[in-house]
């Protein structure tokens, strides 16, 4: 190689290539990708999220929790994520369209929370939630920092957790989350893929439905 | 094994017009690169131990999972690659263009300014500036600082190119040129389509995707190999075999790496052409580890320590190339993906493949910038041996767990919470391995403050005498 110039073209043209090729193309198929208004429900989904629960996926990214928890059910016959109950379709483009950073994650130290709100038999609730977070349970940490221990002044709190056991606060105090802890667990309630796009059904499924 | 070639006096004798004037920024460039690597060693570690023991730290939110395996990260490849890597790929081109190095000052004040950028990237993430993107764990502000900083130490490489007294270009010069100029391109495309104007859902996935894999091919792996294709030829004493088909191998890594980063997201929310494309690209790609492995093979016969962390960092490269090509298929993917598993191919690429090139290249160029031997060999064998047992350990047993971890997410007959307890031997491991990867970048460490701040009063009294005389 002795033409520099050559050369240089090259390296943008290296770069230009897979550019355009990757990015370029997949923003001009997905890039105006609107939601989906269902003629009966009278309603457009996704559904956007709260100002709460917009607020709870920031402290989601901020405590880097995709580190350990990815938000994608892949499609049938990539594993077992659809029988181990985390999605009872696999999860499209569409799901994330509101999502103002998408925290798609990438390994499985935890459980895929794409669907948490919506599963089937018995998804967790805010109590579920706030325990898991005090306790932590199994290979997730316990995110203590996450909640105070007070005097109870008055009425005891509506919020504080309930413990028993060793983790019982001493006598006249109470464990309650913190305004962060209020703002994750609220974002968590709001994941939920419970709503069938036309393009979640893919084609193998249909037929296996014949079959069976 | 001899170590003898490195810590003669030889070496230092080998010193041209580039080194003497290089002195200064280059080591200063090696020395952070080598704090880094302690830093990042040091968080490793502690993301390591939290794998198995999850309370470890866990009352300190600074120090919470996802922000301590953030913070390695962006310590390890922004402060150790990119210091190490760019410091070396100037040295290489300044070198060959046989002439003095000019702009040495833009080195410097590029590289103390790159420095500060990614300790407040790394103070950043400690406080919860993530941004979820692996390989891109860099708070939106100093991106900018870390583009402008680049652009001052690679306008040096860049002169010492065009300034060549020889029109011919090397191996090494093609990759050191290619990494020098790319990565400012990569970074800003990042930065503007994520951060200045996000593009919307699963795109972010899709450019984080094509980020991290362009850092990879378009600027870690360029990096290394510069450093390797100058290193091997000069003390084996031979032309490199089948050197014709090296510049194959470099537009192969070019052109087709950047399109293989979507195999990461192979059953996802994405258009399935993209993960297509990718696996095909990955397996097109086993094409230019091939001609790396049959160029460079001379390091093999080994004969110096820069020989020999070359000839690991080769292995591993390749093998690298090899299993990712593996696992990027369809089958494998879908046991494989969101595993440990891919942590270890991460380690063996980053750290067993990039960083023992670097190593190699690095043993190299102290002693030729500084005008004397290294001060100790025996901490040279020392880290040499604990680096190359600890990353072998380490990607074993990763992989190991990942496997175990895979197999058992993909039965759902298997409780959740069991799978973690199965891993955790494996992981024990691992942090055993870690343990010995940090105690070898202390080593290094050492022996780099013990040769430089001899190397500091000689040149102060030098200066000093330059100082009377003139």
């Amino acid at each position: 190689m002795k033409n520099g110039s050559l050369f240089f073209l090259g390296l943008v043209a290296a770069l230009g290539i897979s550019w355009l090729g990757i990015v370029v193309a997949s923003n001009a198929q997905l890039g105006s990708l609107a939601g989906y208004y269902d003629d009966t429900d009278s309603a457009t989904y996704p559904a956007r999220p709260s100002g709460l629960a917009a607020q709870g996926a920031l402290v989601y990214k901020d405590l880097g929790c995709a580190s350990c928890h990815t938000q994608q059910v892949r499609r049938p016959g990539f594993g077992s994520d659809q029988d181990r109950g985390w999605g009872e379709r696999q999860s499209v483009a569409r799901d994330y369209i509101y999502q103002k950073s998408v925290q798609l994650g990438e390994s499985r130290l935890g459980q895929d929370l794409t669907n948490l709100a919506g599963r089937k038999p018995s998804a967790p609730d805010q109590e579920d939630l706030m325990g898991l977070l005090y306790h932590g349970h199994g290979a997730m940490p316990s995110y203590a920092f996450l909640f105070e221990t007070h005097k109870i002044q008055g009425e005891p709190s509506a919020d504080a957790l309930k413990l028993t056991g060793r983790q019982r606060p001493h006598a006249g105090f109470e464990v309650i989350p913190t305004e962060r802890a209020k703002e994750l667990v609220s974002y968590l309630l709001s994941l939920n893929t419970t709503y069938d796009y036309p393009e979640a059904r893919p084609v193998a499924d249909v037929k296996g439905e014949g079959e069976k | 094994m001899t170590f003898a070639s490195t810590t003669s006096r030889a070496d230092s004798a080998d010193q041209t017009p580039a080194d003497v004037s290089g002195r200064t920024p280059l080591l200063y460039l090696l020395g952070s690169s080598i704090l880094w690597l302690v830093v990042s060693g040091l968080l490793t570690l502690i993301t390591s131990i939290q794998l198995h023991t999850p309370q470890f730290l866990a009352e300190c939110p600074v120090f919470s999972y996802g922000r301590t395996h953030a913070m390695a990260e962006t310590s390890f490849i922004y402060g150790w690659l990119g210091n190490a890597g760019l410091g070396l790929a100037v040295w290489i081109l300044a070198r060959l263009s046989g002439e003095k190095l000019r702009g040495g000052n833009w080195v410097l004040v590029g590289g103390i300014f790159w420095n500060i950028a990614v300790l407040v990237a790394v103070c950043g993430l400690a406080l919860g500036d993530l941004t979820s993107i692996s390989m891109y764990q860099l708070p939106g502000y100093v991106q900018p600082l870390m583009i402008i900083a680049y652009g001052a130490i690679a306008v040096a490489g860049l002169l010492a190119w065009t300034g060549r007294r020889r029109e011919m270009m090397y191996a090494s010069q093609w990759y050191a040129i290619a990494a020098l100029f790319l990565f400012p391109w990569l970074l800003s495309v990042a930065y503007i389509m994520l951060e200045v104007a996000p593009v919307r859902g699963v795109l972010q996935a899709i450019v984080g995707g094509w980020y991290a894999q362009g850092l990879w091919t378009l600027w870690i792996a360029p990096l290394a190999l510069a450093a390797a294709y100058y290193v091997v030829p000069r003390l084996s004493g031979k032309v490199l075999p089948g050197y014709d088909t090296a510049a194959l191998g470099f537009w192969t890594l070019l052109v087709v790496g950047g399109f293989t980063g979507a195999r990461h997201l192979i059953g996802g929310p994405i258009p399935a052409w993209i993960s297509s494309v990718a696996i095909v690209m990955t397996v097109t790609l086993t094409f230019h580890y091939i001609i790396v492995f049959l160029n460079l093979r001379p390091s093999l016969k080994g004969g110096s320590v820069s020989l020999s962390f070359v000839a690991i960092g080769l292995i591993c490269y390749v093998a690298g190339g090899f299993v990712d090509a593996l696992t990027s298929m369809r089958a494998y993917a879908a046991i494989t993906q969101f595993t440990v598993y891919e942590e270890a191919q991460k380690q063996l690429a980053l750290y067993g493949g990039a960083s023992m090139m670097l190593f190699g290249a690095l043993y190299f160029a102290v002693p030729r910038l500084k005008g004397s031997a290294w001060s100790s060999g025996a901490l040279i064998k020392g880290q040499f041996v604990l680096s190359a047992v600890g990353i072998l350990i380490v990607v074993l047993s990763l992989a190991s767990a990942g496997l175990v971890q895979g197999n058992a997410l993909a039965n759902a007959k298997v409780n959740f919470s069991d799978i973690s307890v199965q891993m955790k031997p494996y992981l024990l491991v691992a942090s055993a391995g870690n343990l010995l990867l940090l105690t070898s970048s202390i080593l290094l460490a050492v022996n780099f403050l013990k040769t430089t701040i001899t190397c500091c009063c000689c040149t102060s009294d030098s200066t000093k005498k330059g100082a009377v005389t003139s």
